[in-house]
């Protein structure tokens, strides 16, 4: 009984997409589903996804390959619970809709897609260090941390996401991106990055003084600022510089 | 010495814990404001107390007495009772606490195991007890009414109320009215029809039902198109109030399902997003007002019913004050259902003001749609069904509000029996949280007097005192004592969790005690020196 209790785990370890998900087809595939599936998409998805799914703060979906789901049980599992540790949440909709987006999911693979890698990763990786983004950003454990970790931002950002964020830092700023600006009653500044807040208290990131946790009765001034830090590289990251760097965050994942 | 006086004080406590909760006590619990005997304090539902030790002055030296910490990380919801010292509150989803309430330490505790599968939108939650007698009384997630006996725990009587599987359960806190049980149904997101069940106390039999959706024949049927009717939601999942001098139980009623596709239950959808007045006897309807018509932004109105008789428009009347989740605060009259006030307490852009009979003048461009519809508020609504407070002493309502807004969406709802029938689902609007304050209103004008603004939204029911005290938890994690004159701080400190409850005061031993739940504990302070 034991020994086929550890051969039962050690085969559940070998096969755990097999053991998690049985093997459904998926009810919903008709065309008036994927319609259905696809204003589903548009309320709830598209806003990450793209349009059409070509991908934006969250990946591309029209390559035909997922890198959380390969099943159509998994990409329910996916759509329904979300994936933990990352931004994608679960929907809170009932079985048969979300056999509706996965079938609409399913519909987009192959369609026309600008995620062509131009740039060179080499080069790229080259822009980022001359640039001096390791100043504020981190890639597996190296650099700054007061801007966002990038050790796996290819895996969950597009590539156009990416080349808008190095021109236009300030387009889409997200709230666990907002910063902290002011002074103490006692004449210290601080600035950095918003990690929470009450109605007394703020607690803040200053790349310079470290870890802060400050009462507001205590200080002269202050704002929340709801814009990125970082300076907009228009025309300093350009053409050929600005592929290579783009396809360098890209291979990051 | 010392043990002489702690065995005498233990056999007058061995005393008092067999008195019976008579229905004239129920009736009367004003009276006794060493006890908290009801969901809401007394059938009047104003969070209200009397007891004159902690006041303006020195609720600044509360301090930490005992903590209860549950066992379940689920929502804290629950709103305890205490009875001559014994403190009875529900642990999540349907355990049943009996404790010293001087010192925190269980007497007993009943398990109630629910099955695997269960159907609930929004946590295994239970938000309290009701007792008469010496029975205790609990609904459960799975669509149980339970008596227990208040000194063991043990089970009475259990009767079926509703199939959980077909998407309803019981969350709710009983009410007792005359020798009834008091439930309604959870489950607005699943398609159910809802309902208000009476079962006798003693024996556990139904006495009557009010469906909360009006089955063919009766009056309010065509106000829903087709068959949606059968499946319109209208749940009733927050306790009501009782009048006994007109023999009214008021209670209010949720949403419409699906919740934000209003196409597929065309008409105005009765009794949804109402407040009901029920013949306490019979479950006949005597009144209704109905806040939001054909809802499509899931404003359930299951706030509680706070009954006020106070001087209104110049003459004295039985009034009930609602703050509504759809944003305004009303004032009914409680004996006809006549719309006397209404006015929005949040910021709002879903209608161009109310009519002269209360009803909203919806705006189209405020429905919900694919690509999403920002609405002021937000689909947790201006309130929602944390407690309101009302106190006589200062003549002001409060109430807990979320400032913000929602983009609501629309899609194509599949009703399948058991299951989510929503019509797609409300985002936040991303950059833009809104906040959250704690607000009184005059209820003569509905002018708002004072706020306390906080940086989260909050989720606290509120408690006054008649010594000027506002009480209040908040998401933040803080305990708060407000003057309730003008909500300026008094004191406060930090729990550590979001608070899902309202607080309550009693008295041990003659001693006032405050309790509160935050996280996943009940905290209970006295004053210090």
């Amino acid at each position: 009984m034991k020994a086929f209790r550890i051969a039962m785990v050690l085969f559940l370890a070998a096969f755990p997409a097999w053991a998690q998900h049985e093997e459904v087809v998926n009810p919903r595939q008709s065309p008036e589903d994927v319609a259905v599936g696809g204003r589903i998409f548009r309320s709830h998805c598209a806003v990450c996804h793209g349009l059409g799914g070509v991908g934006d703060r969250a990946p591309n979906l029209t390559t035909g390959q997922f890198r959380h789901a390969t099943s159509d049980s998994a990409l329910h599992e996916v759509v329904s619970r979300g994936i933990p540790g990352t931004e994608m949440p679960g929907v809170y909709f009932n079985g048969a809709e979300v056999w509706q987006v996965v079938a609409y999911v399913r519909s987009l693979s192959g369609a026309a897609t600008d995620e062509k890698i131009t740039g060179d990763v080499a080069a790229g990786q080259k822009v980022y260090a001359s640039k001096s983004c390791a100043r504020c950003h981190r890639v597996n454990s190296e650099g700054g941390r007061s801007g966002p970790d990038l050790s796996r931002i290819g895996g969950s950002r597009s590539q156009a996401h990416l080349r808008a964020a190095v021109v236009n830092p300030n387009e889409k700023v997200l709230p666990n991106q907002w910063r902290f600006s002011g002074a103490t009653k006692d004449g210290t500044i601080v600035s950095g990055r918003l990690l929470n807040e009450d109605t007394y208290t703020v607690q803040m990131f200053d790349a310079r003084l470290g870890l802060m946790s400050l009462a507001k009765a205590d200080m002269a001034s202050y704002e929340v600022l709801k814009e990125s830090a970082m300076p907009s590289y228009e025309g300093s990251i350009a053409g050929k510089d600005l592929d290579d760097l783009t396809a360098y965050l890209a291979s990051l994942r | 010495m010392k043990y002489t006086m702690r065995l005498a004080a233990g056999l007058l406590f061995a005393a008092t814990l067999t008195a019976q909760v008579t229905s004239e006590r129920l009736l009367n619990a004003a009276q006794e404001p060493g006890n908290w005997l009801t969901y809401s304090g007394t059938y009047q539902s104003q969070r209200y107390s009397t007891l004159d030790q902690i006041t303006r002055e020195n609720a600044s030296k509360l301090k930490l007495s005992w903590v209860f910490q549950a066992s379940s990380l689920q929502k804290f919801e629950a709103t305890p009772l205490v009875v001559d010292g014994v403190m009875y509150l529900t642990q999540a989803p349907n355990d049943v606490v009996a404790l010293d309430a001087k010192t925190g330490r269980k007497f007993w505790t009943y398990n109630h195991q629910l099955p695997e599968t269960i159907n609930v939108c929004c946590g295994a939650v239970n938000r309290g007890l009701a007792i008469l007698g010496d029975q205790l009384f609990m609904g459960t997630v799975d669509g149980y009414l339970l008596a227990l006996d208040a000194t063991t725990g043990a089970v009475n009587w259990k009767t079926k109320v509703v199939e959980y599987k077909n998407g309803y359960s019981l969350t709710v806190a009983p009410l007792i009215v005359k020798g009834k049980v008091i439930v309604g149904t959870a489950g607005g997101e699943y398609g159910i029809r809802g309902f208000l069940d009476a079962y006798d106390a003693q024996t556990g039999e139904q006495a009557w039902r009010f469906y909360t959706i009006p089955g063919p024949g009766e009056p309010g049927h065509e106000t829903w198109e087709g068959d949606s009717w059968m499946t319109g939601g209208g749940s009733a999942w927050v306790t009501g109030s009782y009048d006994p001098e007109l023999n009214l139980v008021y209670w209010g009623i949720g949403n419409p399902a699906p919740d934000w596709n209003g196409d597929v239950r065309m008409g105005d959808n009765l009794y949804t997003d109402s407040a009901v007045a029920l013949d306490a006897d019979t479950g006949k309807l005597k009144w209704h007002f109905q806040f939001t018509p054909h809802d499509e932004w899931d404003w359930d109105s299951v706030q509680v019913p706070v009954l006020v008789d106070r001087e209104f428009q110049g003459r004295m009347r039985k009034v009930i004050l609602w703050g509504n989740r759809n944003g305004h605060f009303y004032v009914l009259d409680r004996a006809t259902g006549e719309y006397l006030l209404g006015k929005a307490f949040v910021h709002q852009t879903w209608n161009d003001g109310l009519d002269e009979k209360g009803r909203p003048k919806t705006r189209q461009a405020a429905a919900p749609s694919i690509e999403g519809t920002k609405v002021y508020p937000g689909v947790q609504g201006g309130t929602n069904w944390y407690s309101p407070s009302y106190s006589p002493q200062t003549g002001l309502f409060y109430l807990s509000v979320w400032e913000y807004a929602s983009t609501y969406h629309k899609n194509d709802p599949i009703y399948a029996e058991g299951h989510r029938f929503l019509g797609s689902l409300p985002r936040r609007v991303e950059g833009d949280p809104g906040y959250g304050a704690i607000r009184a209103l005059d209820p003569e004008t509905g002018e708002m007097e004072w706020e306390f603004r906080m940086v989260e939204v909050t989720n606290s029911g509120l408690l006054s005192t008649s010594t000027g005290v506002l009480f209040s938890g908040s998401n933040e994690g803080h305990f708060l004592a407000l003057d309730a004159r003008n909500g300026q701080e008094i004191w406060r400190t930090n729990l550590g969790g979001r608070a899902y409850a309202s607080p309550i005061t009693y008295t041990v031993d003659g001693e006032q005690q405050i309790s509160i739940a935050a996280g996943n504990a009940l905290f209970t302070f006295v004053l210090g020196e």
